[in-house]
């Protein structure tokens, strides 16, 4: 073969490759902004933010630990878990779970519940912890607080689910 | 006499392949930028980023979001600058072209005020207790 039909075949494989290469990255992208944003984690952990700066100020509690419950935590909190009117969404998108602990200084450690507040949709949180994409974010958090002069913790967590919208 | 024809054949398949190498990589660059700046991405991007900023935000906050590309993308399809961004009930949407539309809820209970951009950059985000 001479020069000029190496030359022509090395253009060929080189077409070939540039092609190769241009196919891995147009699927990389569509892969990449096809795919939804995931903002479920920032929502679940804003949620436990405004539900704890609800809750207390200053490091001490607001009002008495019985005080809220699933009636008034809602308006109370100013919060609303209705939804966008999409895939068969049912206002059911939001779980929230609130327990009151009260707190031994002497052996640091939790004592018994003193009181619990779910509210939403009760399934999202039993898929918490499932393997998987299409799962609900789940995100829980404590805080220490005091009533009165003795100590609490909060343990605040927030579910969201909108699978549909984050996950694909 | 023949030795100057091949050297203007060679010429000539040289500057083919380069304008081929340069015309296949302007079109990945056009289809990267694209689908970078794709209307129905950004719609998306702003209606959550829009719900994130009012679900953190407490009442009597005003926030201003660089929007830049999106309010050009909307005048240039003939949006309205009220109709870029709306609020009913608790769900926010963006719409940056005719036959489109992102809508995201948000969970904190506050009155949002109407959301329009004050420049060719930035909207305004009113937050008022409800």
């Amino acid at each position: 073969m001479d020069k000029r039909g190496t030359d022509k075949l090395i253009s060929v494989y080189w077409f070939v490759i540039l092609f190769l290469v241009a196919a891995g990255i147009v699927y990389m992208v569509i892969v990449f902004y096809g795919a939804p944003y995931d903002v479920r984690e920032s929502e679940a952990n804003i949620m436990i933010n405004q539900i704890a700066d609800c809750f207390a100020a200053g490091g001490k509690l607001k009002n008495s630990v019985n005080y809220f419950n699933e009636l008034n935590l809602l308006s109370e909190c100013k919060l609303n878990f209705n939804v966008e009117d999409t895939n068969k969404w049912k206002n059911d998108q939001f779980y929230v779970g609130v327990n009151y602990y009260s707190f031994e200084k002497d052996k640091g450690v939790f004592s018994d519940i003193l009181r619990t507040i779910n509210l939403g949709n009760s399934l999202l949180n039993d898929n918490c912890g499932l393997e998987g994409k299409y799962t609900p974010v789940c995100v829980e958090r404590s805080f220490y607080v005091l009533e009165g002069d003795s100590p609490r913790i909060i343990k605040i967590k927030s579910v969201v689910g909108k699978v549909e919208k984050n996950a694909q | 006499m023949i030795k100057g024809k091949r050297g203007s054949n060679i010429l000539t398949e040289n500057i083919i392949f380069i304008v081929l190498n340069l015309v296949f990589l302007a079109i990945l660059m056009a289809f990267l930028i694209s689908r970078m700046g794709n209307a129905a991405v950004l719609e998306e991007k702003y209606a959550k980023q829009i719900a994130m900023i009012i679900d953190a935000a407490k009442p009597e906050m005003e926030i201003y979001l660089d929007m830049e590309n999106g309010i050009k993308d909307a005048r240039e399809n003939g949006i309205s600058d009220l109709g870029i961004v709306t609020i009913q009930n608790n769900v926010v949407t963006v719409k940056l072209r005719d036959k489109g539309g992102y809508s995201y809820s948000f969970f904190n209970d506050v009155d949002v005020e109407n959301i329009y951009p004050i420049d060719n950059k930035n909207v305004r985000i009113k937050i008022n207790k409800k």
